[in-house]
């Protein structure tokens, strides 16, 4: 072979001279993934000074390798943020990341789910009726935001200047965690803000009563964490709460849209919502990839990836690995999607997963009863670093 | 390769084969049993796949901290044989392993 894929560094790895983090590759990551998983399961990025792990097999097995490949001292693809980072839930190892993690996830276990199921399942009908009366909407900002920006902010209980800018706060913390650009440069100052945020105005007396923030104060009061830990881990409620769960509900309705026949097959067939939901989170993962750090010599497949490197571990490339997926690039939603990892897997498996699956059900449970047909137009694309998502989705409904 | 039956609430059982070290919530599913969920892909977060341990050829690995807090929140109530199938892997001393399916999951 000629080209690039001849090259290697010096542990043997492929390497994928290209700037994982630009435009173009973020506006069509696919092909570029297939080449990334073509040249190995370990390729090297000297853009970026990072390993990558393409293909599923391997995929799955770092993510349950979490002795060697470790979260605590970050997961970003840039040194700037992994020396931010400063042991949140998501930059922790066992046991502490264990500990911890019981108590955020407390508010998103199935008993807590189950007691806001009805007003979830009730807002999601009655945005349904209200979109049905409209001829176009954007399937983003009037359907994807709504349960997200509604309800989970509310439940986060951030007073009202911090509950309006979370998205805001989310895009920026995502652009942070990937390479060092120009995005991640312009998400620093917005990072620190809501740090700031979080550490002073976030206060016991200011958030709502009974909402998850006010419950890690709680966990303080009760001598379950430190005080100073609050303003940390709110910021596991803060990142992940809305947009990726608003990314993955437009990519589901915008391939319903694409694929008539499969929302005919949904509406007849309403038990496959949980399996479509994994498939359209499979399919069009939220989030690209996150990264470890090796603590120690890490086997990936006939390679070592050296102790003290970085490797970006890519969800997005496992979840179409021709190896793994029979037609990777379809949309199936009776595929047998067991083991994706677009929530992650592991440890660090998305602690938020059974509460976005609540939201997206209900609303796609209200549509199976109303809605005979979902046109869709082209998608306006949101670059992002770390998240794959939509900013627009035009959208029309017709009514059953 | 080792098998494990499922019985289901009302009464049948299914024997299916299931490769060592696949969970017994993975098996089931590819198999088609009905009643296991297991919407979280086997990761401890959702009680979906709960299930009944009825017979055991020798006893199961220890419950894990997260697999204990989700079982304290089934659908069906826990009871004392109460586990996770995506937390039991196979291996050859649980060949012939016997699980109850819960009427709610």
């Amino acid at each position: 072979m000629g080209d690039a894929s001849a090259v290697q560094n010096s542990a043997g790895a492929p390497v994928w001279d290209m700037d994982f983090y630009s435009d173009a590759v973020i506006r069509n990551p696919y092909p570029h993934y297939r080449r990334m998983r073509d040249l190995g399961p370990l390729v090297w990025l000297p853009r970026h000074n990072l390993y990558a792990i393409t293909r599923y097999d391997e995929v799955r097995a770092a993510l349950e390798a979490h002795h060697a490949l470790v979260s605590g001292r970050g997961v970003a693809a840039n040194d700037t943020a992994n020396g931010m980072a400063n042991a949140n839930l998501l930059a922790t190892d066992p046991p502490l990341h264990d500990y911890l993690r019981k108590i955020v996830a407390a508010p998103v276990r199935p008993r807590a789910l189950a007691a806001i199921q009805d007003r979830i399942t009730a807002s999601a009908e009655a945005l349904i009726d209200r979109l049905l009366k409209r001829d176009t909407f954007d399937g983003m900002g009037d359907l994807a935001h709504f349960l997200p920006v509604s309800i989970v902010s509310e439940l986060v209980g951030l007073p009202e200047a911090g509950r309006e800018n979370m998205l805001r706060w989310a895009a920026a913390t995502f652009d942070m965690l990937g390479g060092d650009n120009a995005r991640m440069q312009a998400a620093l100052p917005v990072v620190r803000e809501m740090r700031a945020y979080c550490e002073v105005q976030a206060t016991p007396d200011k958030v709502r009563p009974g909402g998850w923030v006010a419950m890690l104060f709680d966990a303080a009061d009760q001598g379950l964490i430190d005080r100073d830990k609050v303003p940390v881990l709110m910021r596991d409620y803060l990142g992940p709460a809305l947009d990726t769960t608003i990314f993955a509900t437009g990519h589901l309705l915008h391939r319903l849209g694409k694929a008539p026949d499969q929302w005919a097959r949904l509406r007849a067939r309403p038990e496959l919502i949980p399996n479509a939901i994994n498939e359209a989170v499979r399919l069009d993962s939220p989030i690209r990839g996150f990264t470890r750090y090796a603590g120690q010599d890490y086997p990936v497949g006939d390679l070592t990836l050296p102790k003290g490197s970085r490797v970006l571990v890519l969800y997005a490339s496992a979840n179409r690995d021709e190896r793994k997926w029979p037609n990777p690039d379809s949309f199936d939603i009776e595929r047998q999607v067991l083991g994706h990892v677009g929530f992650g897997h592991g440890v660090h498996a998305c602690v938020g997963m059974q509460l976005a699956r609540l939201e997206i059900r209900s609303i796609l449970t209200a549509m199976v009863n109303t809605v005979a047909g979902i046109e869709v137009g082209e998608p306006e694309l949101a670059l992002n670093n770390v998240l794959h998502g939509f900013a627009a989705l035009p959208m029309r409904l017709q009514a059953a | 390769m080792p098998t494990a039956i499922f019985i289901q609430p009302d009464g049948s059982r299914r024997e299916i084969e299931v490769r060592t070290g696949q969970s017994l919530m993975e098996a089931a599913i590819r198999n088609g049993v009905a009643g296991i969920l297991a919407e979280c892909g086997g990761s401890a977060m959702c009680a979906t796949c709960h299930c009944l341990v009825e017979e055991a050829p020798q006893s199961l690995p220890d419950i894990g901290d997260e697999e204990d807090a989700m079982l304290d929140e089934t659908a069906s109530p826990r009871q004392k044989n109460s586990r996770l199938s995506c937390q039991i892997r196979m291996d050859a001393t649980l060949d012939g392993i016997v699980v109850r399916i819960p009427a709610e999951m």
